[in-house]
C-alpha cells in the first residue's frame, strides 16, 4: 500500500510535467482551473477531514485571497509570487477573528457561524464599491513575473507550472501537517473531543490554528485564481463556491487530502462535460452528488482504499 | 423621529418577523425532532411563493391559493425525506447537510428551468388590497396580515405541541427518538410528518411572501440566510427561541436598513455575534 502510493505520486508528477506539452490551450486552461479548486477543496479537508469541524463558510477565504491578489497587482503590479502571498496572509488574518469566534460553537453551530460570517464577507465585498468594484468585481488583473525582472507568466503554459508547483507544495506542507504531533491532535479532536478535554488538553488553540491554516491555504488558491482568470468579484466569495467545496471533498473522499484534490477535477469535469450540453447542469450533479452522499459516503479514494484494503 | 414613523417601523419589522418566523420554525423543528440542518428549507419557501403564484394565475382566487399550496410543497418534502434522508440517519450530521444541498441544487435549477429567470408578481387578495387607518398612520393592510398569519401559526403550533396527543409523541421523539422507538412511537414516521409539516410551513411563508417580495430566483437563499441567523440566535430546536430569533431579526434588518440601508446584514450579524457572545447555544438553546 504505501510503496503503490509513493509510485502513484511520482506517476502523478510526472504527469502533472508532461502534460502541458500533450494537451491543447483550452485543455491546459481547465486543467489550471481543476488544481486551483484542487486547492481549495483541499485546504477545506484539514479542517472538516481531520478536525471534524464543518465549515459551511470556506469562499470566504478563497474570495479574501482573490480579491487581495487582485487588487495587490491592479494597483503595484509585483511578482505573482508576492500577490499570492498577500492574497494568503490577508485570508489568514482575517480567519483568525472568525476562527476565534465560531470554535466557541461546535457542531451545526460552527457550520452555521462560519456561513454567516461569509455571508457577511460577501456583502462587504458587494457593497464597498470603491474598493472592490461592487459587483462587477475587479477586470483586468495581470500575469506579472515570478520575480522582479524575471521571466513573465504570462503565458498559459507558465501559469500552468506556477499553479501545479503551488499546489504540489501545498499538498506536501498539509500531509506534513496531518502527520506532525499538530495533526495528530486535530484527529484527537475529531474522534473525540471530551476525551481530549480530560487528557488535560484545551481542544480551542488547536481549532482556531488549523481555521487558520487552513484559510491560509484557501487564500492561496483564491490567489492563484485571480491572475489566472483576470478577475475578481463577489460569486468568488458565495455560499454555493462553500457548498461546491464541501462537495468536492466528499465526492473524493472526506480526510484523505488527495481525495479532495481528485474530487475537486472530477466536479470541474462534471461541469465541463454537462454544461456543453445545457446550462442546467446543476440539476444532474446535484443529483450525481446525493447519489455519492447515500452510496459512497467514503467518497472515491475512500471507496478504492477500502476496495483495495478488503483485496488484501 | 416622530411617533408615526415609529410605529410604522415597528410594523414593518413585525411583518417582516411574521414571515421569518414562517420559515425558521420549520428549520428549528426539522432539527429538534431530525437532527438535520436542511439547506433545502429556503428552497420549499421559494417553491411555496412560485406554486402560489401559479395557483393565483390559474385559478384566480389568493385565498384559494394560500390552501392548497402548503399541503403540496409538504408532500414534496416528505416524499424526498422517505426517499433520500431516511436512509443517512445514521452518518455524522455533515452528510445529512450536504444531502440537503444537494436536493436544494437541484430544486432550484429546476425552478429556474420551469419559470425563468424573471420574477413573478402576485396580486394580494381584493380584501387585502388597501391601507387601513391606525396608530395615527395608513398602513398597507396585507403586512397587517402576515403579522396575523406568524401569531395565528405560532400559536396554533404551540397548542399542537403542547396540548395534543400527536405533539406529545412529537416532543418525545425530539427529546429521545430510541427511547420513544421503544415505546411504540413510529418514529420513521413522525419524522416523515415533521419534515413534511417543515416543509409545508415554509411554502405557506412563501406563498404568503409572494405579493410582498414577488417570486423570485434566489429568495430561497437570501430567507435560509435570514433564518439560520434567527435560529442561532433562538436556539436551534428551541420553538420559543424561533419566535423571538424571528423578532430580533426583524427588527434588526428593519432599522438596520432605516439607519444604514447599504448595511442592514452586518447590523443583522452584529446583533447575532453580540448574542452569542453572552448565549453560546442561542437564547432557548441547550449544548449540543
Amino acid at each position: 500500500m504505501r510503496s503503490l502510493g509513493r509510485v502513484g505520486s511520482l506517476a502523478a508528477l510526472v504527469v502533472l510535467a508532461a502534460l502541458p506539452w500533450v494537451l491543447a490551450r483550452h485543455q491546459l486552461s481547465i486543467l489550471t482551473d481543476l488544481l486551483i479548486f484542487g486547492l481549495f477543496a483541499l485546504s477545506l479537508d484539514l479542517i472538516i477531514g481531520y478536525t471534524g469541524m464543518v465549515s459551511f463558510g470556506h469562499a470566504a477565504y478563497f474570495g479574501l485571497g482573490a480579491y487581495g491578489s487582485a487588487l495587490l497587482l491592479i494597483h503595484w503590479a509585483p511578482p505573482v509570487p508576492v500577490a499570492l502571498a498577500a492574497g494568503a496572509v490577508l485570508a489568514a488574518l482575517i480567519a483568525a477573528p472568525v476562527g476565534w469566534f465560531s470554535t466557541r460553537a461546535t457542531g451545526i453551530y460552527f457550520a452555521m457561524l462560519t456561513l454567516a460570517f461569509a455571508q457577511l464577507l460577501y456583502t462587504v465585498a458587494y457593497k464597498w464599491r470603491e474598493l472592490t468594484g461592487g459587483s462587477d468585481g475587479i477586470a483586468g488583473v495581470p500575469k506579472t513575473t515570478l520575480f522582479w525582472g524575471g521571466p513573465s507568466l504570462a503565458s498559459p503554459r507558465a501559469y500552468y507550472f506556477l499553479v501545479a508547483a503551488c499546489v504540489v507544495l501545498s499538498l506536501f506542507a498539509c500531509r506534513g501537517l496531518v502527520r506532525s504531533p499538530f495533526g495528530r491532535a486535530l484527529q484527537a479532536i475529531r474522534e473525540n473531543e471530551h476525551r481530549f478535554t480530560s487528557l488535560g488538553q484545551d481542544p480551542r488553540p488547536f481549532k482556531v490554528v488549523v481555521f487558520v491554516i487552513a484559510a491560509f491555504f484557501a487564500g492561496l488558491a483564491g490567489a492563484l485564481f485571480a491572475p489566472f482568470r483576470g478577475f475578481a468579484s463577489p460569486e468568488v466569495m458565495f455560499w454555493v463556491l462553500s457548498g461546491q467545496a464541501l462537495m468536492m471533498v466528499i465526492t473524493g473522499g472526506i480526510g484523505t487530502l488527495i481525495g479532495p484534490v481528485l474530487g475537486a477535477m472530477v466536479f470541474i469535469l462534471i461541469q465541463e462535460v454537462l454544461s456543453s450540453y445545457t446550462e442546467h447542469w446543476m440539476i444532474f450533479a446535484g443529483v450525481v452528488f446525493v447519489l455519492i452522499v447515500i452510496f459512497l459516503p467514503g467518497g472515491l479514494v475512500g471507496t478504492a482504499r477500502r476496495w483495495i484494503e478488503a483485496r488484501g | 423621529m416622530s411617533a408615526a414613523l415609529l410605529v410604522e417601523l415597528t410594523l414593518n419589522a413585525l411583518a417582516l418577523s411574521g414571515l421569518l418566523f414562517l420559515v425558521s420554525i420549520g428549520l428549528t423543528l426539522v432539527f429538534g425532532i431530525l437532527r438535520v440542518v436542511n439547506f433545502a428549507h429556503g428552497v420549499f419557501y421559494m417553491i411555496g411563493a412560485y406554486l402560489g403564484f401559479t395557483a393565483v394565475a390559474l385559478s384566480g382566487h389568493f385565498w384559494l391559493a394560500l390552501l392548497v399550496v402548503p399541503p403540496l410543497v409538504g408532500l414534496l418534502g416528505a416524499a424526498l425525506e422517505a426517499s433520500t434522508l431516511r436512509f443517512i440517519y445514521r452518518r455524522p450530521p455533515i452528510y445529512q447537510l450536504l444531502l440537503t444541498f444537494g436536493i436544494a441544487l437541484i430544486l432550484e435549477e429546476s425552478l429556474k428551468v420551469i419559470y425563468g429567470p424573471t420574477a413573478k408578481g402576485v396580486e394580494p387578495p381584493p380584501l387585502l388590497q388597501g391601507s387601513v387607518e391606525m396608530l395615527g398612520i395608513v398602513y398597507p393592510s396585507y403586512r397587517l396580515f402576515l403579522v396575523g398569519l406568524g401569531l395565528l401559526v405560532g400559536v396554533a403550533l404551540w397548542l399542537f405541541l403542547q396540548r395534543t396527543r400527536a405533539g406529545l409523541v412529537v416532543r418525545a421523539v425530539a427529546q429521545n427518538s430510541e427511547m420513544a422507538d421503544c415505546l411504540g412511537a413510529d418514529v420513521a414516521r413522525v419524522r416523515t410528518l415533521v419534515f413534511g409539516a417543515a416543509c409545508a410551513l415554509a411554502g405557506l411563508g412563501g406563498a404568503a411572501a409572494a405579493p410582498m417580495t414577488t417570486a423570485y430566483l434566489g429568495m430561497g437563499i437570501a430567507v435560509i440566510v435570514e433564518a439560520f441567523v434567527v435560529v442561532v440566535i433562538g436556539g436551534l430546536g428551541s420553538v420559543v427561541g424561533s419566535m423571538v430569533g424571528s423578532l430580533i431579526v426583524g427588527a434588526a434588518q428593519t432599522w438596520g436598513s432605516f439607519y444604514v440601508s447599504e448595511a442592514a446584514m452586518v447590523i443583522m450579524y452584529a446583533v447575532m455575534g453580540a448574542i452569542l457572545i453572552f448565549w453560546r447555544w442561542g437564547l432557548f438553546g441547550e449544548e449540543e
